[in-house]
Order: structure tokens, then C-alpha cells, then sequence
């Protein structure tokens, strides 16, 4: 349901800085896949995501959601079927705006917003229904401005909002890197709980291999700007980190990564 | 007998009079500051455009008062003309990818040749005309108590229909654009329209208050902006620091209160005497200085005493 | 709440009442901004009633060029209670005839009463405001121009369009111009800076350049000066002062005059029972000349004999 079709993308074109960030990137993501995007710095996972949501038009290709091509789509508008959780947990939400209107905010997602009451008395009890899902005792705080939360809730409540309103893509970019280890599971098993039960596609991208083995069903490696590897099924249960580092060597001729990718 | 430059007689720091008059100026202005606190801490964009769309409000009413259309609806029209200009800037910045310093400042120079293009000259008088004054002139309170009556009434409308804004949907994407543009892209708010309607209500803002100003005064005058950025943000900081700005309608209340509270702080301080010295009027960039400085540093010296 | 009370208690005490207690009559004087011209007015005024041995007390505020403090001044002037009130140049005069009603105004170093606003006609103000003028007489140092230079064609004048005085002024030269057969080039300014452009721009197009009392131009005269001397290009100006700092010569009034005019009118409102709303504007007849010979000799302008004698200085 979403299609990349021949991306490619430089950055500072024609600069000493140019770097080819995409290279004919082709990807075919089918409704209800949980995808986990891996691959070394550089390699170009965090484009790949910024590419579909929006954030910059490719130079070559097409993207393709549900048949329609939205190519040319600015990112607002592409964001009516998509939900985003970005990898610093501050940028998810606003820090000077209440939780209930954040939520309030999150619900008009890919909808025409108007001159009613922003934060409405009948959605109340529905915030505090999602945001008891939680756990974190954000449900008795819908009044307290989202700058008082940690990065962890902070992270939950945009997990939240990128799901509220359904989306047709989940783009997680990173989302756990800057959290502690223990908030990170936290919010890995919230997201697990979401995808399992909205049966959400989503696209996850992690530095950390073991994740991107326990979770969903497909794996792809992305190197230098371009799909060196997708699995999926059976294969991907099978698959062991010693197993990813051999592939990436029979097919780069070289040892992949930096240690964060392996020990992380 | 002798002819003295200043009165040795006077012996008041402020009379009832001067009192009253920077409360109509605290008031007038407020609507202006109202309009900067909208772009500089709720947009997060500095805006310079109110030096010249503050002026543009004046000629647009003055022009159509002096042709004898009713100076309430000049007001509207006065508005219409500011938001134009606030979304010249808006546009700018985001079409075409102006530093929004930089595009406020284009606007305002631009404004300057403007003005003076829709008022024929650069001073137009206002003095026998109606203007709204003569609407509260009638009753029964002196003429110095009914004009910061007034003012206060229009900021006092001005403050609830934007609080109300601010709480609605579209007032929420305001509120967002300004505290983190991603974020709220990514709920699919096209944040362009967002700040050029943001803009474009601040400077309806500014021209509104013009348009009072200049009915106030007697006159538009296309030098009447000079210095009104520099104003407009002295009063939003003594206000926060004063008043507080937990809330929207906290801050927003702040801001015109902050505005009578500059207003005040310059008529005392035109008024004070210490022996020999007394402040001139040219002492008013140090005073405004002064003002913004304290304002801004007082926080920092209470939470050091409580220690 | 505690910081809005003390905010308030505070503003209370600063209100303490008037004790004007002056002996004599009080005159409240509203000036708009610090200027040579505006000064001598002032002087004038205050002088008539010291030669006079008339017993008055002055209170003066100056606005410094802020529009805004020109209505705080009139509010402030208000809870003086004057017995009259002197406003000093346009923007001052018009905040003071908006808010001040019930006392006698006299507007001063004002080009342009009418237009202002200030009054009905210039015989018959009809309100609280009267005063005296200081429009130029165009047409006089249009003449004295053309005096030096018999066949002149075109005139140059440098001038800042934001500034209302200069704006009528330059329109009636146009006038004055246009009938006596002369092209008239205009070269405005914003503020000083574009002076000095202004003035070389007019180099080549005009064969003299006239400078009217404008505020911006006059205050960067010497970028003006510099340029007319090396493109001898002979410069005339209509204030005094100007002559001495390098124009050739000045048809001009005196400002001091002006202010000695003004005090005679309030004497005859505040002590000989005149109404203000049916004194006449007034304005000075008699302008003075002065001529500069180093600076017409840097320009390459021989003096005509019958201006040197009918000069009142000549700066040598």
C-alpha cells in the first residue's frame, strides 16, 4: 500500500558537501507489515522515513500510497495517513500547550479544523480512556502543559497522538534512542501493543539489531542509500545477529557498522 | 516676575490629569501590544511591521473619516488594511523564504512610501471631524476620563474575542505553530497559512490601535510609528514580569496592563524631580531601557534573596 | 494578586495634588522638538513679556519628536491649568487643540493653519486655537533667485516628503514656478542619510538649488554645501543660520521675530481681555536678508549690487 519507486535524493548538490543520500531506493510495503529499517550511519534510514512523510521532495522516483501518487504532496498533507513519532521525544508534542490539547490537537489530524471549542467536554473521557492505557497517571493530569512531563511521557503521550487518528502508515524514527533503557521497553512494548492491536503498518527504524529482530515481520538493511536485504516470515524469525553481519559482508565486501549498531 | 523656564512652583510628581492621560495612552497602545505579544511570544516571530502598520491604520481612517464615512466603520477598514500588511510579511517569510526579521522590515519601510501615497501628505488632520470619542463624549464624564474609558472597552473586547480565538481549533494551530512548527505539521496543519493569518491579525491589531491614536491626537502623521516596536516590547515584558503569564488570557490581560504600566512609568518619571535633575523626554529610550531591564532582571533577584 | 495591589498603592502615591500657587499668569508651552528655529521662538516669546516687565510664569515640555508624548504633554498641560497655552510646531499643536478646550492656544511655527486643522480660516480661526504663522513667501525668494540668475529655466529643491511644512512649501513654489515659466526638480529624502545622494542627482538638471526650512535637509546642510561648491552649483536656503553655514543667501524670517510676534498676541489675550477666536493669524512681514560672498564666490556667483545693498548681513 505504500510504494517507493525509484527514489533517489541528493543533499548540497553540486557542493563540496554533496552526499547521495538515496540511491534508487525501491520499496514495496503491503498493508499490515511491521517493517524494521537497520543499516550503519549513513546508510539512510531516517531519509528513507523523511522521504514518505514529507519532508523533501526526491530528485528522481515516485511514492505511491494506496495507488495514489503523492509525490508532490507537501507534508501536511501527506500527514492526514500518517502518524510520526520522532526520535527526540520533545518534538512530538508541545511543550507550552496542556496534555488535552495536545490530544485535542492529534484528534483533527487529515480533518478541517474550525472555529469550535478547541479541547471539547464530550472528548475528555476518551483522553482520559487513552491515556490511561499508559499506565503513566497522565489520565488525572489532561490539565498539566506538556512541559512538565519527562522525555519518556512525553514519548507515550506522542505515541498516543500519532495513533489517535488512524493512520495508514506508523513512521517510528528511532523513537527509543533517547530514552533510557527502562523507558525505552516501556515505550517498545507500548508500541508493540498498538501495532498488535490497530494491526497498524508501521515503519520502525532502530540502531539496535536485537530490536529489529523480536520485533514485526519483516527486516530490511538499507547501505548507502539503497535496499541491500529484506526479509521476512520465517526467515526473519530464523535470523540471528551473527547471520545479518555475515549477509552484510557476502554482499558489501566489508564488516558493517559501528558498535552502537552491534552492542546497542 | 521672573519668566523661569520650569515652574519652581510645581511641586507634583503627577497631577489627576497626567494620570489619566497615560492610562488612555496604556489603553490605546494596548491594542498594539496585544498584537505584538500574538507574534513575538505566541507565533515565536519578530515583527517589526507594526512601526509602519500602526501609521497605515491612522490613513486609512483619517482618509475615510475626512471623507465622511463613520469612524467606526474607518476602524474596520483601518484592520483590513493591517492585516493585508501583516500578510505581505507572512508571505515573505514563507513563500519566499525571507528572514522574518527581515521581512517584517521590508514591509515596514515599504509602508512608510504607502502611507503617505493614501494620505496625499504626510500629516492629515482629524481635528473637527467625528471621530469615535464624540460617542462617549456625551456621557457626562470629563472628556480626559471618557477617552481611557473607551480605550479600555475596546481592549477589554479585543482581549475576550482572543482568548475565545485562542481556544479554538484553529486557535490551537496558532498556539502550536509557534511553540514547535514540526509537531504540528506533522498533525497536518499547513503552518504557511498559519503564520501569514497570524501576522496578518497582529498588525490588524496595530492599525487598529493607529487608527485610535490618530483620532486621539488630531491627527495621522506618517512619522507616528517611529519607535512603536521598541514600545510595544517593553510593555509585553513589564507586563509578564508585573502580571504573570501562566495562562493565555493571563498574559494576554498582562500585556495591556503592561502597557498602562510603561505608560505610567514614563509620565511618573517626565514628572519626577530630584533636585535639579528631571527627566526630559529624549531620556525616554534610557527609561524604556531602564524599564525592560528591571523588569527583566527582578525575577532573577527575588530568587536570590529567598535563598 | 499582592504585586497588583502594590502596583496600585504605589500609582497612588505618586498622585499628589497641584500646588500652583504662581503669582502671576501661568503660560504652559508645548514644544515639539529641540531645534534652533523652535528655540528662538521660544526665546522670542518669553523675552516680550521680560522687556515688558509683565509678570509670567512659564512651564515648558518638550516632546522630543515623539508623537505620543505630544498627548501626554497636553494631558499634562491640562492639569496645569494655564491661563494660555503656547504650542510650538504642528504635530504639538494639534494634540494640544484635541485635548485642550477651554483654554486660549496659540500655535506657533506652524506653515500651514488651515490645513492643519487648527483653525477655520486664518482671519477667523472660530475656536480656542490662534497663532502665528511661518509660511514663506515663495514668491519673494522665487524673485531673489532669480535676481542672481535673470534667465533661470530650472530650480532644484531638496526636500524630506514625510515632513508636512515642506510638502505645502515645495507646492507653492511649484506654483510660484510654473507661472513665473521655471522647471522646478524635486529631490526628496527620508531622512539624512539620502541627503548627499539627493543633492548630486540634482547636479546637471537644475542650474540653482533652493533648500525650504525643512528639519531633515537642514540638518545635514553641510553634505548639501559640499556638493553645490564642487559642482558650482549656487545654493539658497530660506533660514538664516543656513547662510552661515554656506549658502549663498537667505530671504528669510526671523524666528526670534516670530516668538516676539507671538508674545504680543498673548499679552493681548492674557492681559488686555482679547478673544482668541477672532485674533487673525498672524505672520511676520518683514524678512531679513543675508548673504554669504565667500560661498557665492565658491559657487561661481558674482552678487548682483542690488541685493548686497539691500542685505542685512553679509557674511564676507
Amino acid at each position: 500500500m505504500l510504494v517507493l519507486d525509484n527514489i533517489t535524493k541528493y543533499f548540497n548538490r553540486g557542493t563540496i558537501n554533496e552526499v547521495l543520500a538515496l540511491n534508487n531506493l525501491n520499496l514495496t510495503v503491503n498493508e499490515g507489515d511491521f517493517i524494521t529499517v537497520i543499516g550503519s550511519n549513513g546508510a539512510g534510514k531516517s531519509t528513507t522515513l523523511t522521504c514518505v512523510a514529507g519532508g523533501f521532495k526526491p530528485d528522481t522516483g515516485a511514492i505511491r500510497i494506496n495507488n495514489e501518487d503523492i509525490t508532490d504532496w507537501p507534508e501536511y498533507r501527506r500527514a492526514a495517513f500518517i502518524g510520526r513519532v520522532f526520535q527526540d521525544p520533545l518534538k512530538g508534542t508541545c511543550a507550552s500547550a496542556s496534555i488535552e490539547q495536545n490530544m485535542a490537537l492529534a484528534l483533527k489530524r487529515g480533518k478541517p479544523r474550525g472555529l469550535s471549542k478547541g479541547v471539547k467536554d464530550k472528548d475528555r473521557p476518551w483522553f482520559r480512556e487513552q491515556l490511561a492505557t499508559l499506565g503513566l497517571g497522565l489520565e488525572n493530569r489532561l490539565k498539566d502543559t506538556a512541559g512538565l512531563l519527562s522525555g519518556g511521557q512525553r514519548q507515550a503521550l506522542t505515541m498516543l497522538m500519532a495513533t489517535m487518528v488512524r493512520p495508514d502508515i506508523l513512521l517510528l524514527d528511532e523513537h527509543t534512542a533517547a530514552l533510557d533503557p527502562k523507558t525505552a521497553n516501556q515505550i517498545l512494548e507500548l508500541t508493540h501493543t498498538i501495532v498488535e492491536t490497530q494491526h497498524l503498518t508501521t515503519l520502525m527504524v532502530t540502531h539496535n539489531m536485537h530490536q529489529a529482530l523480536t520485533f514485526g515481520n519483516r527486516l530490511i538493511m538499507l547501505d548507502r542509500g539503497e535496499v541491500i536485504l529484506d526479509v521476512a516470515g520465517e526467515e526473519k524469525k530464523n535470523l540471528t545477529v551473527d547471520n545479518l553481519l555475515q549477509r552484510f559482508y557476502a554482499l558489501r565486501g566489508e564488516a558493517m557498522g559501528s558498535d552502537r549498531l552491534l552492542l546497542g | 516676575m521672573a519668566t523661569c523656564p520650569r515652574s519652581a512652583i510645581r511641586e507634583q510628581n503627577m497631577t489627576w490629569y497626567a494620570f489619566y492621560g497615560a492610562l488612555e495612552q496604556g489603553f490605546v497602545y494596548g491594542l498594539l501590544v496585544l498584537g505584538v505579544y500574538l507574534t513575538f511570544r505566541v507565533l515565536d516571530f519578530p515583527d517589526l511591521t507594526v512601526d509602519g502598520s500602526l501609521p497605515l491604520g491612522a490613513a486609512v481612517s483619517s482618509v475615510a473619516i475626512t471623507a465622511g464615512i463613520n469612524p467606526y466603520l474607518s476602524l474596520l477598514m483601518a484592520m483590513g488594511a493591517g492585516f493585508l500588511a501583516g500578510m505581505v510579511t507572512g508571505i515573505l517569510n514563507t513563500k519566499f523564504k525571507i528572514l522574518h526579521l527581515l521581512a517584517s522590515i521590508l514591509t515596514m519601510i515599504a509602508l512608510y512610501s504607502i502611507n503617505i501615497r493614501i494620505m496625499g501628505k504626510p500629516n492629515l488632520t482629524l481635528l473637527g471631524t467625528d471621530t469615535v470619542l464624540d460617542s462617549v463624549s456625551n456621557l457626562g464624564l470629563p472628556p480626559h476620563m471618557s477617552a481611557p474609558l473607551l480605550f479600555a472597552c475596546f481592549c477589554a473586547v479585543a482581549v475576550v474575542a482572543l482568548v475565545w480565538f485562542l481556544h479554538t481549533e484553529l486557535g490551537l494551530t496558532l498556539l502550536a505553530t509557534g511553540d514547535n512548527a514540526q509537531m504540528i505539521t506533522a498533525q497536518g496543519v499547513n503552518t504557511h497559512t498559519v503564520i501569514i493569518f497570524g501576522v496578518g491579525l497582529s498588525n490588524a491589531l496595530a492599525a487598529l490601535s493607529g487608527a485610535l491614536v490618530a483620532q486621539n491626537q488630531g491627527a495621522a502623521d506618517v512619522n507616528m510609528g517611529v519607535g512603536t516596536i521598541v514600545a510595544g516590547l517593553a510593555s509585553v515584558i513589564v507586563g509578564e514580569t508585573l502580571f504573570g503569564c501562566r495562562s493565555v488570557a493571563r498574559a494576554m490581560i498582562a500585556a495591556i496592563l503592561g502597557s498602562v504600566a510603561y505608560r505610567l512609568a514614563i509620565a511618573l518619571a517626565l514628572g519626577l524631580k530630584l533636585g535639579s535633575f528631571s527627566f526630559t523626554p529624549s531620556d525616554l529610550n534610557l527609561i524604556t531601557a531602564i524599564l525592560v531591564i528591571a523588569a527583566l532582571v527582578s525575577p532573577q533577584l527575588k530568587s536570590r534573596f529567598r535563598k | 494578586m499582592k504585586r497588583i495591589i502594590l502596583s496600585l498603592v504605589v500609582t497612588m502615591l505618586c498622585l499628589v495634588p497641584v500646588m500652583a500657587s504662581a503669582a502671576g499668569k501661568v503660560i504652559s508651552v508645548s514644544q515639539f522638538v529641540e531645534h534652533p528655529a523652535l528655540d528662538a521662538v521660544l526665546k522670542g516669546t518669553q523675552d516680550y513679556f521680560r522687556d515688558n516687565k509683565l509678570d509670567v510664569t512659564f512651564n515648558v515640555h518638550n516632546a522630543q519628536a515623539n508623537m505620543a508624548t505630544t498627548v501626554q504633554i497636553a494631558a499634562q498641560i491640562m492639569g496645569e491649568q494655564p491661563d494660555l497655552v503656547i504650542a510650538i510646531a504642528t504635530p504639538s499643536a494639534q494634540a494640544c487643540a484635541q485635548k485642550i478646550h477651554g483654554t486660549p492656544i496659540l500655535a506657533t511655527a506652524v506653515t500651514d493653519h488651515v490645513g492643519a486643522g487648527l483653525v477655520k480660516s486664518m482671519e477667523h480661526p472660530g475656536g480656542n486655537v490662534s497663532g502665528t504663522s511661518d509660511m514663506l513667501p515663495v514668491a519673494r525668494q522665487l524673485d531673489l533667485i532669480r535676481e542672481f540668475h535673470p534667465g533661470i529655466k530650472t530650480l532644484g529643491v531638496i526636500y524630506n516628503s514625510g515632513e508636512a511644512n515642506s510638502v505645502t512649501l515645495v507646492k507653492l513654489l511649484k506654483d510660484a514656478c510654473d507661472a513665473a515659466g521655471i522647471k522646478l526638480e524635486e529631490a526628496t529624502v527620508l531622512n539624512s542619510a539620502g541627503i548627499y545622494q539627493a543633492a548630486k542627482s540634482l547636479v546637471g538638471r537644475a542650474e540653482a538649488i533652493f533648500l525650504p526650512t525643512d528639519n531633515t535637509v537642514i540638518s545635514a546642510l553641510e553634505s548639501v554645501v559640499k556638493v553645490c561648491r564642487q559642482n558650482k552649483l549656487p545654493l539658497y536656503a530660506a533660514d538664516n543660520d543656513s547662510v552661515e553655514r554656506g549658502t549663498i543667501a537667505a530671504l528669510a524670517f526671523d524666528y526670534y521675530k516670530l516668538g516676539y510676534q507671538t508674545g504680543a498676541m498673548a499679552k493681548r489675550i492674557l492681559f488686555d481681555g482679547a478673544d482668541v477666536s477672532t485674533m487673525p493669524v498672524e505672520s511676520l512681514q518683514e524678512l531679513s536678508l543675508h548673504v554669504n560672498l565667500k560661498a557665492a564666490e565658491a559657487m561661481g556667483v558674482t552678487v548682483p549690487e542690488s541685493v548686497l545693498s539691500r542685505a542685512e548681513k553679509v557674511i564676507k
